[in-house]
């Protein structure tokens, strides 16, 4: 299988040739038959009530269609819900997910944690293990099939696949207040030995550059909602910043990670995210800078 | 005026003025009046939204705008337009269908149109006290608990729902004890326009459905203002127990807004076609199988929720079930129009629109009961565009097709035939850019409810094709304006029964007299009129 | 008209079935609300073991079941006598449910102190609100009747025994699950 989204293709295009011939049919019918019976003589219709057999015929064929289309539903079901395992042989990788108002945060087995990107070693199946911090969300990477609410107080589990390597776009599928629509994602499928480097560094502690940056970042506010493992003991109110310079995007995707747009975001988050719940960052454009410089050095 | 010259004076608000009629057919022109206006608050609301939504990366809107503007479109749309409208357009004809003078309880109908008011008024008034609701029509918790909500839209909801749907509850009893009750003579059920027959039928889903919609609002006011913990998880409540009783309701709902709809297609299209409705029987039958399957297949809205294999293939085979009836409905209206004497006057063109239309909403909703296909679609366009072919391309054409056929009966005049031309393909062509675009954004992933989108997703043209098509539809919207504002004063005069139809509503004035009939008719098939009309080729009985 | 009574199947009243289907309706909302209340449970039970007094709650329901014999012999027999007692009888009860808040609340329970609180205050209060606009409809039956008995018709003293029956019928639903369930638990 190429990837947990392609048993859904391939019932939606037979349930999709179906629909179309079933609007085909009533389409012509209602063409054919205004032209056709188009009143342009006088005398009247026949007079006809009604056909038992036509009724029963029109009732039977259709629950008939359905049944076979809710057959293969589960046929599909079978193949990317519970416990699948799309072919391959692998044993399963595990991935705890929370969502948040407005990024999603993802931890792994062995104590990488990550956020709005998601690395995942091609050819194994992905188990996701979502809950929720606070109101309902959904995670969904259209490339990679279904999606699955991520909800408080419940644990839903929900398996993707793929067999290439690639990035593919995700995002928040659950209304979930002021900024749902910049809660994106980034999934990285890569060969497993990429992988598991990736998966080896994001795991160790922080290696960033001790300086005036290291500092500020400790003392100033953004110690209450952000942890740097090995150098900055915070509290872990938002994302993990211990290896944010590997990421490609920041503020759930809504800028790109380069030092500029970090230096912006910082300043002003309300700016490119309004309702987002991190506050202006009172600092001086040199403490501004360091800090920026210090966060590039997380890799 | 003597009391029997004022009682024989036709026209509406012959008996008393707007504030004090309890004339079921004024209060019905009320209704619809309420609906039109509230369809052109909603409409700017959707226009609003889709230039929001034109390009990628579009400021016009700011989020918290956005979100109250798209749930205040959501809520208006369904509770204060199609509502309104289907119940003026039951309320001015059902009476009149049956041979009844009125509907049973006249005062408490004047209540139920204040109320519905009340409630639209209190849901409007959000926006300068505060800010209104912000959480989506369906608002779902714990988004909308004290926990996470801004601001207090959501006691507006609670407090504005509350109050219009206690007035869709009373005007729903009244209408079920009236045609229970007030047939005429000879009208036993099996022999009821199939207006009414829906109207019934959709009473009793509103009594049954708005209840639970009220307990949802309750237990919502309490978590929100004593503190409680009903969709709380972190006070150990259930975060999807609000779905649960939303959707009890929601679903009913759709169903609510559409039966009515199916009702004035099938008065239209057998006087269209010179024919009976073929399969009357059967189209009742569904008519009812339709009713009670709707309070079975609430959580096809959730099967993203996590509810359980079993528990969602359960809820996918009911409803896949429910589109069975929905299909036979639609394949006596084929059989109807099928060697009939089809003539294309403007409620006919909007009969037949109305079917290419609501089937492809209906086919899109079978795909939605498929599960493995849900789970990708649900929450994307997809489902907006869903949504929209059933309640625009369905409810609103067929509202459309009823307001040709209906007009002259309430003005004694005609709409105009070019002008409704206009409307109908400028509202079809625009329906179509609008929507059809959706579905592809869906498939491409586009998810809903977002106030903006990155670039580069390949979501740009459908959203700008999508925009153009709103505005079109707003344009078909101005032309049947423009329709209505001059057959009133200058549109071509229609007698009792300018269609040839068949139905009792036809066998008096238009407009009616206050009274409704100068005797109670005594009926003894399906199609009075047609009896009447043609002696000789009577309906067997 | 009898010419409409011949040909219709149903020959009940207008207003008996506007009652009627209301009261329907009203059932739904409740059972949304018990089954809301069911949903929570297991979880409210500790609570509810420690903090309910079914024996006394009991007693006043007693009251308010003897207040629907009452009402029937009011309707059967258009009598004030019986449609006043009724009304006390459903005063009383709602004053032991006025006591039995008091002595819950004074114990610290509230709808937003616990789960149970949530669900308990809910449940009994929307019920304690249909038995006070069940009061509200006695006294004007009462007052109405008083002024012009002639006026107040046979559908109405019906209509309003229909009404007290559910309040009452909607008691014994929520006075099993809550209390005898919370002893059978």
């Amino acid at each position: 299988m190429a990837s947990s989204l392609e048993p859904i293709v391939v019932l939606s295009l037979v349930v999709g040739a179906i629909a179309a011939v079933i609007f085909a049919g009533v389409l012509v019918a209602l063409i054919v038959f205004t032209i056709r019976y188009r009143d342009v003589r006088t005398g009247s219709a026949p007079q006809i009530h009604g056909h038992r057999a036509l009724e029963i015929a029109w009732t039977g064929a259709p629950l008939a269609l359905l049944a076979i289309i809710f057959v293969l539903s589960l046929v599909t079901l079978g193949q990317i819900g519970q416990g699948a395992t799309f072919g391959s042989l692998e044993p399963p990788l595990h991935v705890d997910v929370i969502g948040h108002q407005w990024w999603f945060e993802f931890r792994y087995p062995g104590g990488a944690v990550t956020a709005n990107e998601l690395h995942v070693p091609v050819g194994v199946p992905i188990e996701l293990d979502l809950s929720s911090a606070d109101v309902i969300h959904d995670l969904w990477v259209p490339e990679l099939g279904a999606k699955s609410d991520v909800v408080p107080g419940q644990r839903n589990v929900m398996r993707l696949f793929t067999a290439r390597a690639g990035t593919f776009s995700g995002e928040c599928a659950e209304f979930c207040g002021l900024e749902h629509a910049w809660m994106r994602v980034l999934v990285v499928a890569e060969p497993r030995a990429d992988f598991d480097r990736w998966i080896a560094a994001q795991s160790a502690p922080a290696s960033g550059t001790a300086g005036r940056g290291l500092e500020i970042v400790r003392s100033a506010v953004c110690s209450s909602c952000h942890v740097v493992r090995g150098q900055v003991a915070g509290t872990p109110i938002g994302p993990d910043l211990t290896h944010i310079a590997s990421r490609t995007t920041i503020a759930g995707g809504v800028l790109a990670n380069t030092a500029d747009a970090l230096r912006a975001w910082i300043g002003d988050p309300q700016r490119y995210k309004p309702g987002a719940l991190m506050p202006k960052v009172p600092l001086s454009s040199d403490d501004l800078d360091a800090v920026v410089a210090y966060l590039e050095s997380l890799k | 005026m003597t009391a029997t010259a004022l009682a024989r004076r036709p026209g509406a608000f012959a008996t008393a003025g707007v504030l004090r009629t309890v004339d079921h057919k004024d209060i019905g022109i009320m209704y619809v009046l309420l609906g039109i206006a509230f369809l052109a608050i909603g409409g700017l609301e959707a226009l609003l939204l889709r230039v929001q939504l034109a390009t990628p990366g579009e400021h016009v809107l700011d989020p918290s705008t956005y979100d109250q503007i798209f749930t205040m479109h959501g809520i208006t749309m369904i509770f204060l337009v199609a509502i309104p409208m289907l119940v003026g357009f039951a309320n001015y004809v059902v009476p009149l269908q049956i041979g009844a003078e009125d509907v049973a309880f006249p005062r408490l109908n004047a209540l139920s149109f204040w109320l519905t008011l009340s409630g639209g008024v209190l849901l409007y008034l959000s926006f300068v006290a505060g800010g209104a609701p912000d959480a989506g029509w369906f608002a779902y918790a714990p988004l909308t608990e004290p926990a996470h909500a801004v601001g207090n839209g959501m006691d507006w909801y609670i407090f504005g729902l509350a109050v219009s749907g206690a007035g869709t509850i009373i005007g729903a009893i009244n209408l079920a004890v009236t045609i229970l009750l007030m047939r005429c003579p000879g009208m036993v059920m099996g022999r009821a326009p199939m207006f009414t027959w829906m109207v019934l039928i959709t009473s009793v889903l509103i009594i049954a459905a708005y209840p639970i919609l009220t307990s949802a609002l309750v237990m919502l006011l309490v978590d929100r203002q004593l503190g409680g913990r009903f969709f709380d998880p972190a006070g150990g409540g259930n975060a999807t127990l609000w779905q649960h009783l939303f959707w009890s309701f929601g679903h009913p709902e759709v169903y609510i807004v559409v039966l009515p709809a199916f009702g004035m297609i099938s008065e239209i299209i057998p006087v269209f076609s010179g024919k009976p409705l073929f399969g009357y029987r059967f189209v009742a039958a569904s008519g009812i199988a339709i009713g009670f399957l709707s309070f079975g297949v609430w959580a096809h809205h959730m099967f993203a929720v996590g509810l359980g294999d079993a528990e969602n293939a359960f809820f996918s085979a009911t409803s896949m079930l429910i589109a069975v009836p929905t299909g036979v409905k639609v394949f006596n209206w084929l059989a109807t129009m099928w060697r009939g004497r089809i003539r294309l006057a403007m409620p006919m063109v909007f009969a037949i629109g109305f079917i290419a239309t609501f089937v492809i909403g209906g086919l899109t909703g079978v795909s939605l009961a498929v599960v493995p296909i849900d789970l990708y679609t649900t929450d994307s366009y997809y489902v907006v565009g869903h949504l929209h072919y059933v309640l625009f391309g369905g409810t609103m054409m067929a509202v459309f097709a009823g307001l040709y056929y209906w007009f002259p009966k309430v003005t004694g005049r005609l709409l105009g035939h070019r002008l409704g031309l206009a409307h109908f393909w400028l509202t079809l062509v625009g329906l179509t850019l609008a929507f059809l675009p959706m579905h592809l954004l869906g498939i491409e992933g586009m998810p809903r409810r977002v106030w903006t989108y990155p670039p580069g997703m390949g979501w740009d043209w459908p959203n700008l094709v999508s925009t153009i098509g709103s505005f079109l539809i707003a344009a078909g919207a101005i032309a049947l304006a423009a329709n209505v504002w001059r057959s009133l004063r200058a549109g071509e005069r229609a007698g009792d029964d300018p269609w040839d139809a068949f139905t009792l509503e036809w066998s008096t004035a238009s407009p009616p007299p206050s009274y409704n009939f100068d005797a109670i008719p005594q009926v003894r098939g399906k199609r009075p009129l047609w009896d009447r009309k043609h002696p000789d080729r009577m309906d067997p009985l | 008209m009898s010419a409409q009574a011949n040909a219709i199947p149903f020959t009940r009243d207008r207003n008996l079935l506007g009652v009627a289907l209301f009261i329907g309706s009203e059932s739904l909302f409740f059972l949304s609300v018990v089954i809301a209340f069911v949903v929570f449970r297991e979880q409210g039970l500790a609570t509810a073991k420690a903090q309910l007094d079914i024996g006394r709650t009991a007693l006043f329901s007693v009251l308010l079941f003897a207040s629907s014999g009452t009402m029937g012999l009011a309707a059967a027999r258009r009598s004030r006598a019986w449609l006043g007692l009724t009304a006390l009888l459903g005063a009383a009860f709602l004053a032991g449910q006025g006591l039995e808040y008091a002595r819950l609340l004074g114990a610290g329970l509230r709808p937003g102190s616990e789960m149970f609180g949530t669900t308990f205050f809910t449940l009994t209060g929307l019920h304690a609100a249909h038995v006070l606009v069940g009061l509200v409809l006695l006294a004007t039956v009462l007052v109405a009747s008083l002024a012009r008995p002639r006026r107040v018709g046979q559908t109405a003293w019906e209509g309003i025994a229909m009404y007290w029956h559910f309040v009452d019928a909607v008691w014994v639903v929520v006075f099993s699950v809550v209390y005898v369930g919370t002893v059978l638990g």
